[in-house]
C-alpha cells in the first residue's frame, strides 16, 4: 500500500495547492486591476480637464464672434452712453442674439447676457429670466474682466445649477473702445455628464455646495458622495484632484476621482467626479457570485482537460489501490480458503508485499505455532507464556543473539489429527540451497517422532550435555538442572523463536559470558 | 486746598510721558491675481487685441493694521452700511471697532444669500432679498469675509481692528500710519479676504517694504485667524492657481 499512500498525499498536495492559487491568485489580479482602473480614472480625469480647457476656449471664440456683430455693438454703445429707451434696446439686442443664433439649446446654450459699458443687462436670451433687464452685474469678475477688455471664462453655480460662461467684451463699430460686453453660459448638467461619459467611458456625478446636481448614475445611491469629497478638500486644494477613492454604491463598489471646476464655483463646492467600477473582491464567495453562466460554456472553461485530469487521479488512484490491496486481498482470500479445504500446508508469504505479506507470515507462524502446541505435550496456549525463559536466565540471554529474522522453511505438519495433509505449494529452499524436498506423509497426532525430531532430540541432548559440563566447570550449581526440563525449555523456546523469526530450525550453542554458561540461539533457514 | 493746586501739576509730572510718535509708511505688494482683481479665474484670461486693457476698478482692499501698542484704545463701536447693488458692494472693505454694526441693504434687484463661510456660527447664510437690510455686530477683533454663497464674486472685507494704527493701502500699494508711538508692534496685511502677512515692527519711522508672495482664494479660512493670532500663511513660493492666464 506504499504507492497507495504515496499518491493519497500527492493528490491532497496537488488539491491543497491548487485551492491555495485559486484563493490567492485573484487577489494581486484584483489589485492590479484596481491599480488599472484608478490609473484610467487618472486618465479620464486629465481627459476632461483638457476637454474644459478645450471647451472654455471654444465658448469665448464663440462669445467673441458674437460680439462683433454691428447691430449688437451699435445697441450696447447707445445703452452705455444711456441714449435711448433700455427697454428698445432691450428687445433689438434680443431679437439679434435670437437671429443670429436660432436654436440655443442645440448649440447647448442655457443663456446668453449682453450687458453695456456699465455693466447692466441690456439683454438676456434663453432661461426663465429673460424678460429680466437693467441690474447690474459688473461686480461679477468675468463681466468686469470683459469690460475692461479680457476675454475669459468662468463657472458659476447659481440657482442650483453649474454654467460654464465665458464672456469677451464688445467693440464699438470703430473698434477703438468697449461699450459692452456678452457672456454665454453653457449647459453643465446631464447632458454634459452624459456628453462625458459618452467620450471617456466613466461615470460622472457633478457636484455643487454638498449636492449631486447631476449625474450618468442614479443620484440618489450618491448620497454619500458629497461627504466623502469633502473629507478630502486637502488633497484637491493642493492637487486638484483626490486619488481614486472606493465608494459604495448599493451593492456594488466603485473608484471615484473628484476634482474641481476652476472659477468661482470651486468656491461653492463645484466638483465633477469620475466613476468607474472597482474589480470584485478576491474572496471565493465574491469570485464565484461574480461568475457568469457564460465562465462555464464549453467553449469558455477547460472541461474537458479538467475531466481527464480528474478521471486520471482516479484511475491511478483506483489502480493502485488494485494492485496493493484488493489484488493481495482477494489472493489471500484464496489461499485461506484453500488452507480451509487442506488444500495447502501454510500461506505463500513470497507473494505478498507490505502488510499483506506480514499477515500471511503471521498466520504461518500461528498455524506453525499451533501445529507445535498440538504435537508437544503442553496443552495449546499455555506453553509460551508459561515456559518462557525468565529474565536474566541463560535461555532469555541467547535470544539476543538472533543476527537476523530468516524465512523458516517448510514445516511440519500443521494440523495434526487432521490427516496428512498434500506437500505445501511452495517448497522453501534447502540449506544446501538445492531444491526443497517433498513433505514425507506427515503422521497422525501422537504418532512415532520423525527422524528430524530425533535429530532434535539429539542435538538438544548434546547441548544439554555441553551445558552442564560447562556449568560445572564454572562453578555453577546444576542440582534440579534435568534433561526434560532443559529439553522441554529447549522446545519451546525454538518454537517461539522460530514463529518469531520465521527461520526452519534453531541451533543452540553453549559458551561462556561473565563466568557463566550461557545458550546461543541461531536461526537456520 | 491749596496742597491739592500744587500736587495736581506734580502729579501729571510723576505719569509717564508717552513715547515720541512718528509715522510708520511702506509699501504693500501683493500678488498679481490679488491685483488683478480676478480672485478666481477659469482656464483663459486673452486680451481682447484691439484696444488696451483698463485697469480694475476694484480695489484690492489690502489693509495694514498695527497690534500689540500698548496703551491704546480700540476704535469706537460704529454702525457702517454696505450697499449691495447687482453683484457690486460698496464699500468692499470696512475697518470697524469691537463691537460695530454692518448694515447689509441690497438696493439692487438679484437675492443673496449673505454668510462668513469660515464662521458660520457668527453669521450664518441668510437671504437677504432686494430691497432688505441685515444688520451683523462685530463683537472680536480680526477679519471677516462676508460672502454671497450664490455669487461668490460678493465678498465684503470686514476687518474688526483693536487699534485706531491702521491704513488702507492706495492704487500703488502704498501706506502710511501717523502718530504710532515709538516701540515694538505686530504689522498685519489683510488682503485677497484673509491675513497675508504679519511681521514684528519697530515702529521707529522707518520705511517698510513689505512684499507677499501669493494670495489664497479669499475662501481659505485664514479669515477665520482673526483674533490676533494670525500668522503668515503659507504663502510662499507656491502660486495659488496654476491654470494658465495669458494676462
Amino acid at each position: 500500500m506504499f504507492l497507495s499512500k504515496i499518491w493519497f498525499i500527492l493528490v491532497a498536495l496537488f488539491a491543497g495547492v491548487s485551492l491555495s492559487i485559486a484563493l490567492t491568485a485573484p487577489r494581486p489580479m484584483v489589485q492590479k486591476l484596481q491599480e488599472l482602473e484608478g490609473q484610467r480614472l487618472d486618465r479620464a480625469e486629465y481627459a476632461t480637464e483638457q476637454m474644459l480647457k478645450v471647451d472654455a476656449h471654444k465658448w469665448i471664440d464663440r462669445v467673441a464672434r458674437l460680439g462683433r456683430d454691428a447691430v449688437l455693438a451699435e445697441a450696447l454703445d447707445s445703452a452705455s452712453r444711456g441714449s435711448g429707451e433700455l427697454g428698445v434696446q432691450h428687445r433689438t439686442v434680443q431679437v439679434r442674439i435670437q437671429a443670429l443664433l436660432p436654436d440655443l439649446a442645440g448649440a447647448g446654450i442655457a443663456t446668453i447676457v449682453a450687458v453695456d459699458a456699465n455693466g447692466r443687462v441690456v439683454a438676456r436670451v434663453g432661461g426663465d429670466d429673460d424678460k429680466n433687464f437693467g441690474e447690474n452685474i459688473g461686480g461679477a469678475e468675468l463681466i468686469d474682466d470683459a469690460l475692461r477688455g479680457f476675454l475669459s471664462d468662468d463657472v458659476w453655480g447659481a440657482g442650483g445649477r453649474l454654467l460654464r460662461v465665458a464672456g469677451a467684451p464688445v467693440l464699438s463699430k470703430s473698434r477703438d473702445r468697449i461699450v459692452g460686453a456678452l457672456y454665454v453660459g453653457a449647459e453643465t448638467g446631464a447632458q454634459f455628464a452624459e456628453r462625458l461619459k459618452k467620450n471617456l467611458d466613466v461615470d460622472i456625478a457633478l457636484l455643487l455646495k454638498g449636492k449631486v446636481i447631476a449625474s450618468t448614475i442614479p443620484a440618489e445611491v450618491l448620497s454619500g458622495l458629497p461627504d466623502m469629497v469633502e473629507q478630502h478638500r486637502q488633497d484637491i486644494d493642493n492637487l486638484k484632484r483626490t486619488p481614486a477613492l472606493p465608494i459604495d454604491v448599493g451593492n456594488e463598489t466603485y473608484l471615484a476621482v473628484a476634482a474641481p471646476f476652476p472659477g468661482q464655483a470651486s468656491l461653492q463646492k463645484a466638483y465633477y467626479v469620475l466613476i468607474g467600477k472597482k474589480p470584485a473582491h478576491a474572496d471565493m464567495g465574491s469570485l464565484l457570485a461574480s461568475t457568469s453562466a457564460h465562465d462555464l460554456k464549453w467553449g469558455t472553461f477547460p472541461w474537458i482537460p479538467l475531466l481527464v485530469t480528474i478521471l486520471g487521479i482516479i484511475a491511478v488512484g483506483l489502480f493502485l489501490q488494485r494492485f496493493e490491496v484488493d489484488g493481495p486481498m482477494q489472493r489471500i482470500r484464496a489461499e485461506l480458503r484453500a488452507l480451509v479445504r487442506l488444500d495447502g500446508a501454510k500461506l505463500n508469504d513470497h507473494k505478498y508485499g507490505g502488510g499483506f505479506g506480514g499477515i500471511a507470515r503471521d498466520v504461518n507462524a500461528a498455524l506453525e505455532h499451533v501445529s507445535i502446541a498440538m504435537s508437544g505435550a503442553h496443552p495449546l496456549g499455555n506453553h509460551a507464556m508459561a515456559d518462557a525463559p525468565a529474565a536474566g536466565s541463560a535461555f532469555s540471554e541467547g535470544e539476543s543473539h538472533f543476527a537476523q529474522a530468516v524465512r523458516p522453511a517448510a514445516g511440519p505438519p500443521l494440523i495434526p489429527g487432521l490427516g496428512a495433509p498434500p506437500p505445501p505449494a511452495f517448497a522453501p529452499p534447502s540449506d544446501d540451497g538445492g531444491p526443497a524436498p517433498s513433505s514425507p506423509a506427515q503422521p497422525a497426532f501422537g504418532a512415532a517422532p520423525t527422524s528430524s525430531e530425533q535429530d532434535e532430540d539429539a542435538h538438544i541432548r548434546e547441548v544439554y550435555e555441553q551445558f552442564v559440563a560447562t556449568k560445572k566447570e564454572c562453578g555453577e550449581p546444576t542440582a534440579g538442572l534435568t534433561l526434560d526440563k532443559f529439553s522441554q525449555r529447549l522446545h519451546d523456546n525454538r518454537a517461539a523463536l522460530m514463529a518469531k523469526h520465521d527461520c526452519r530450525t534453531v541451533r543452540f550453542t553453549v559458551y561462556v559470558k561473565e563466568g557463566k554458561a550461557s545458550l546461543r540461539a541461531t536461526p537456520i533457514k | 486746598m491749596t496742597s491739592l493746586r500744587t500736587f495736581v501739576p506734580l502729579l501729571l509730572l510723576a505719569l509717564p510721558l508717552p513715547a515720541l510718535a512718528g509715522t510708520v509708511k511702506g509699501t504693500v505688494r501683493v500678488p498679481d491675481t490679488v491685483r488683478s482683481g480676478r480672485m478666481n479665474q477659469g482656464y483663459w484670461r486673452l486680451e481682447n487685441g484691439n484696444v488696451p486693457v483698463r485697469p480694475s476698478s476694484r480695489k484690492a482692499g489690502t489693509v495694514v493694521v498695527l497690534q500689540g501698542i500698548s496703551g491704546t484704545h480700540p476704535p469706537p463701536p460704529r454702525t457702517v452700511t454696505v450697499e449691495i447693488a447687482g453683484l457690486t458692494a460698496t464699500p468692499r472693505f470696512v475697518v470697524v471697532g469691537p463691537g460695530s454694526v454692518v448694515e447689509f441693504k441690497n438696493t439692487g434687484k438679484i437675492t443673496h444669500e449673505l454668510s462668513v463661510p469660515a464662521d458660520e456660527t457668527l453669521m450664518p447664510v441668510e437671504r437677504l432679498n432686494p430691497g432688505t437690510f441685515r444688520h451683523q455686530k462685530f463683537g472680536v477683533p480680526g477679519g471677516y469675509l462676508v460672502r454671497c454663497s450664490e455669487y461668490p464674486s460678493l465678498a465684503i472685507s470686514v476687518i474688526v481692528v483693536d487699534s485706531p494704527y491702521y491704513a488702507v493701502v492706495d492704487d500703488k500699494g502704498a501706506f502710511s500710519i501717523p502718530g504710532v508711538p515709538d516701540g515694538k508692534a505686530t504689522l498685519k496685511v489683510w488682503a485677497g479676504g484673509r491675513w497675508a502677512h504679519e511681521e514684528s515692527i519697530d515702529t521707529n519711522g522707518k520705511d517698510l517694504s513689505i512684499r507677499i508672495e501669493s494670495a489664497k482664494s479669499a475662501n481659505q479660512p485664514e479669515a477665520k485667524e482673526a483674533e490676533g493670532t494670525g500668522k503668515e500663511g503659507d504663502s510662499e513660493g507656491k502660486e495659488p492657481d496654476p491654470k494658465g492666464s495669458a494676462e
